[in-house]
């Protein structure tokens, strides 16, 4: 049975219009306007135990809104949203206790208070049983570093130690299902490691379910197996990354070194120079015309060669198609055959 | 039945606890306040003793009374004094709504606990105010316990009718975003209209009709009333009937307005 069910779930927003200028303003004191705004449209999808999901989408797509209506935030406007078997929105109370939320640009610990007082809150809340709280936090403690964090008030902690703090105040319940939104915002290269490992590591002894959103692609390469994409509240993709970059990852690149500058090379069907420099150039080729052997080949038969590198599709040039709109050209010559 | 009470005894508990905590978290807030509050009650008292110079009653109350009162009236000023309604304009503002609601909480009761705890708090933090009150003033207090007691009763009653007021105006943050408008008028109205400035005895009648129809008197004028001997302690249970019916109506309203606004609950910020 899903954790998460989704059915064509919406949620309309009315924003105040207002005219430009001082007129504008008063007229919307005695006539304001309300314009119907779409965030969420109609997307369907189920989440089972245990997976770890990224949901993606450009700013404003609906990603947050989404979220904030599995989480009982929100209202929905239609459709249906079940967590656990639960309505979130209808009952709050009872689907807060088995989740766990991180909204990456807010925080849920008490700003003035030190990070114990706030994490011992915590667990009271949730009625962590005391035994179970000391060896969640001894281990995590150590897991994400938090030994010296847990004097320091919050407002006197660092974004990266803030964020480790939230992480562990989120899972300190041992939550079923745990939304992060935008866990690893603003964070790092180190700090980003340390949370994903951390989550990984959740997700595979616990068997926690994650819904992650980002639009770090880092995350989704490290923690997903599947991405649901939306674009402008609309559900696009749902399916196995590795799918997505099957499908639409079918350039790579190859880097060559070289002892001089090469120019004027003949290359296979398919392959392009797509950055020269002195001793440096990137092919990138269409791996269903040639392949990585023959375009290494073709290269090292006319020049001399010092090193050549292979780069992995990349997953941010895979998602720039999608945003702009590879999916609904797939699509197109698909449906007229 | 029980085991639930311990229960949320636990949890509500256990958010009263980190109240003081947090409002010890800045050193200088704390002694700026405590010099803010004696030169306001100094102002106070010379304020009065200048009105009632020439003057031998007022409202039918002596100088001392009066004095009596208005001392006690500014240490149970924080009664009156609650935050909600600017502190619900933030949580919308700044979309830190969002994570109020991801809470295993009955948001209600929890802040109707950290407001009551908060009260007692700053009770406690008037302490000294009250031994100089005493000291330098000649503050009186009643020595009967009954008194006391049903002063506490009271202002219990009182400070919880009076939070479910606020909560529905706070509660209008859902729909307006800004309430820092709001919140002011409700400082200045809840001062006059609370009996915490000037007794309402001394007030014109249509202007003791007004203050009847509101209930910030319940959280000032009538526990006060009790303390300050000019409400005999036998009337006591009348009052308290009647803050039970102020309770009763506005905590009834107050989750029915909480039900309908948190279902316009927008988050700013994404």
């Amino acid at each position: 049975m899903p954790v998460i069910q989704v059915e064509d779930l919406r949620k309309v927003f009315y924003i105040p219009r207002k005219d430009p200028g001082v007129a504008g303003a008063v007229r919307a004191l005695f006539r304001p306007r309300f314009e119907p705004k779409v965030a969420v449209d109609g997307i369907t999808f189920h989440v089972e135990p245990g997976e770890m999901v990224g949901y993606i989408g450009v700013n404003g797509a609906g990603k947050s809104t989404t979220i904030k209506m599995l989480t009982g935030v929100l209202q929905p406007s239609g459709g249906v949203a079940r967590v656990l078997g639960r309505d979130p929105h209808r009952q709050r109370v009872a689907n807060a206790r088995e989740i766990g939320v991180v909204f990456g640009q807010r925080t849920q610990l008490w700003w003035d208070l030190a990070f114990i007082e706030s994490l011992n809150l915590v667990s009271k809340i949730y009625e962590v049983p005391p035994r179970r709280y000391r060896e969640l936090l001894d281990r995590f403690a150590e897991t994400l570093e938090l030994g010296e964090l847990l004097h320091v008030p919050i407002r006197n902690m660092s974004l990266g130690q803030k964020m480790r703090a939230e992480l562990a105040a989120t899972l300190i319940h041992e939550p079923r299902v745990v939304y992060l939104d935008e866990p690893t915002i603003g964070l790092d290269l180190i700090v980003k490691e340390h949370i994903r490992d951390f989550i990984k590591e959740q997700n595979r002894t616990k068997g926690t379910t994650v819904i992650l959103t980002t639009h770090d692609l880092g995350d989704i390469e490290e923690l997903c197996q599947r991405v649901i994409i939306i674009d402008a509240g609309r559900l696009i993709y749902d399916g196995p990354l590795s799918t997505i970059k099957a499908r639409f990852g079918k350039y790579r690149e190859i880097t060559f070194e070289t002892p001089a500058r090469a120019d004027g090379l003949h290359l296979p069907p398919g392959a392009e120079v797509t950055e020269q420099e002195a001793r440096k150039f990137t092919l990138r080729f269409d791996r269903t015309l040639t392949t990585a052997s023959q375009v290494a080949a073709a290269v090292m038969d006319q020049i001399d060669v010092l090193d050549f590198s292979l780069a992995e599709p990349d997953l941010a040039a895979i998602i720039k198609q999608i945003y702009n709109g590879a999916l609904r050209e797939a699509a197109a010559p698909e449906a007229s055959a | 039945m029980i085991a639930a009470l311990r229960r949320h005894l636990g949890i509500y508990g256990a958010i009263a606890a980190v109240v003081p905590k947090e409002y010890l978290a800045y050193n200088l807030w704390f002694w700026a306040e405590f010099v803010v509050q004696i030169l306001a009650m100094i102002i106070y008292v010379y304020f009065w003793r200048a009105v009632y110079s020439g003057v031998d009653r007022l409202g039918g109350l002596t100088l001392d009374q009066t004095l009596n009162y208005i001392l006690l009236a500014r240490i149970l000023a924080p009664a009156i004094e609650s935050r909600l309604i600017f502190h619900f304009g933030f949580l919308i503002g700044q979309g830190q709504v969002a994570v109020e609601l991801t809470r295993p909480l009955d948001l209600q009761a929890r802040y109707y606990v950290q407001e009551l705890t908060g009260l007692g708090v700053f009770l406690l933090l008037k302490l000294p105010l009250l031994a100089i009150a005493i000291v330098f003033f000649g503050l009186r207090l009643p020595a009967d316990p009954a008194v006391w007691l049903a002063f506490l009763a009271s202002l219990a009653l009182g400070h919880a009718a009076l939070f479910c007021f606020d909560w529905m105006f706070a509660c209008l943050a859902f729909y307006t975003t800004e309430t820092w408008g709001l919140s002011m008028v409700r400082v200045g109205v809840a001062q006059f209209f609370s009996g915490a400035l000037v007794p309402l005895a001394m007030l014109p009648g249509w202007l003791q009709q007004a203050a009847a129809a509101l209930p910030f008197a319940q959280a000032m004028a009538v526990p006060l009333g009790l303390l300050s001997g000019v409400t005999p302690v036998s009337q006591a249970p009348g009052f308290w009937l009647v803050q039970l019916a102020w309770l009763a109506g506005l905590g009834l309203a107050a989750r029915l307005v909480f039900a309908v606004a948190v279902r316009k609950v927008t988050v700013q910020g994404g």
